[in-house]
């Protein structure tokens, strides 16, 4: 009796584990789906050129420049380079890389709240292989030192943005802040 | 009114006598070159703590207040936003932007890497500006780009960079060989090349002898229509047809010449074909 009795409480034990463990998990993915969706991007392709944008291309670029703002977010919110391993290569990966390092010393965090980056073609390779952007993004940036906020703001913000085709998707190779584009057209 | 004139003055002394903590007017300029020096300076006294947050860098330093804060260039290297904030009872804030220096290099693309001769708008060239530290250079810069193959100037122009890219399209050249393909800004310079080979074969004529086992065949050397020989590899495809029927063989050209050995016997009538230009045909006398 005594031992059925403790095989019950084991077995009970180790459901209710798995149900935590699938449980958190949920909320994990759940949450991660949400900073995702949470990340709005659209995206003008009327002055792409010399080359046209075809529409997958469009729906493809919007789909991985989300995604590389998700990851960032993440990456910067909890100082962590695993997110920014897949969408983000060369000269934006290095600085993104670094400032997570720094981050981790310094103490701080960042977080990228509310986000809306509205996407503009200025040039699309004659080849396709590499594609500039100018993006006007507007969030809430929050700046953290050791959890407690020293910095809110409400930010528009002017990227300068190069990716290029990856293996299975767009990767971002360049991402520049400036204070305002140039306003003269190129085509 | 002792008591009165007793907090007046209590109160008009006070800024002098309690120490200033507080932050004051953090004072920034509105951009700065990139991996230039900069020194922010502070108002007040005590103890305060000044974080810097940009692309690349993270830093939280003690500092005192009334006193400046060096800024070495190595963290302000990296084009982009930075914020500065330094808190003592309070934190006050302010941005500044860091912009690209000179260009000190260009990423340079070029398409395609064969080519072949007299093609129009085939081959095309992208060039972005960099500065030392890797930041894209966005100013207008003059891009000159030249492409030669062998001593002959092919396309020489200058294009300004508009946000940061400057690009060509352009025939290729009428001879095979080598295209050298250069973008230059200033001192800085990037050479690509491009392999022009022979376009298509043009007038593919061949001649036949009878042999042991039925009949020779072999095209005399095919040129393209600029006068550049086919490259090796070629696939040319002879047809043989005698009383019996077809013989066909996929002969590779080999320096410029395709030979194929076809089995006949009797009156044999062969033919010659590369892509889609077909040759003359012969007839031959094969004795097998």
């Amino acid at each position: 009796m005594s031992r059925s009795f403790l095989g019950v409480r084991f077995l009970s034990r180790i459901v209710l584990e798995r149900l935590a463990a699938v449980t958190l998990f949920l909320i994990l993915a759940q949450s991660v789906r949400a900073a995702d969706t949470a990340v709005q991007v659209q995206m003008d392709t009327k002055g792409a050129g010399p080359r046209q944008v075809e529409a997958l291309t469009e729906h493809g670029i919007i789909r991985d420049y989300r995604f590389a703002w998700t990851s960032m977010g993440q990456a910067l919110s909890v100082n962590a380079l695993d997110p920014i391993e897949g969408p983000f290569v060369g000269d934006a990966k290095q600085w993104l890389r670094e400032t997570v390092l720094g981050q981790q010393r310094s103490g701080l965090s960042q977080k990228y709240l509310n986000q809306t980056h509205h996407l503009e073609v200025v040039f699309y390779a004659p080849e396709g292989d590499v594609i500039e952007l100018h993006d006007t993004a507007e969030y809430q940036l929050q700046l953290l030192a050791a959890g407690k906020i020293i910095h809110d703001e409400h930010v528009v913000m002017h990227y300068v943005v190069l990716m290029t085709p990856g293996a299975d998707r767009w990767v971002v190779r360049h991402l520049q802040a400036v204070p305002q584009f140039s306003a003269v057209p190129q085509f | 009114m002792r008591s009165l004139i007793a907090i007046l003055l209590t109160l008009c002394a006070a800024p002098f006598l309690v120490p200033r903590c507080a932050a004051q007017d953090l004072r920034v300029p509105a951009s700065i070159l990139a991996g230039t020096d900069l020194t922010i300076p502070t108002n007040g006294s005590g103890k305060a703590t000044f974080y810097l947050s940009g692309p690349g860098v993270s830093r939280k330093i003690d500092v005192n207040l009334g006193e400046q804060i060096p800024l070495p260039g190595a963290d302000l290297k990296t084009a982009g936003r930075y914020l500065a904030i330094l808190c003592a009872s309070t934190c006050e804030s302010a941005s500044f932007y860091v912009t690209a220096a000179k260009a000190a290099s260009i990423t340079f693309l070029v398409h395609p890497s064969r080519v072949p001769v007299s093609l129009g708008d085939a081959v095309s060239g992208v060039a972005f500006p960099f500065d030392q530290f890797h930041n894209l250079v966005l100013a207008p810069l003059a891009i000159d780009f030249h492409l030669t193959a062998g001593n002959s100037s092919v396309l020489s122009r200058s294009v300004t960079t508009h946000d940061g890219v400057a690009w060509f399209r352009a025939a290729s050249g009428k001879s095979a060989g080598t295209l050298q393909v250069v973008a230059s800004a200033g001192d800085v310079s990037v050479r690509r090349a491009v392999q022009q080979v022979a376009s298509d074969p043009c007038n593919l004529r061949i001649t036949g002898k009878p042999d042991k086992s039925g009949v020779l065949a072999e095209t005399e050397p095919i040129h393209d229509c600029t006068g550049n020989v086919v490259p090796d590899g070629t696939i040319v495809t002879f047809t043989a047809t005698d009383k019996n029927g077809k013989d066909t063989v996929d002969a590779p050209v080999k320096q410029g010449v395709a030979r194929a050995q076809m089995a006949a016997s009797g009156p044999v009538t062969i033919s010659a074909a590369s892509g889609v230009v077909l040759g003359n045909d012969i007839r031959v006398e094969a004795h097998p």
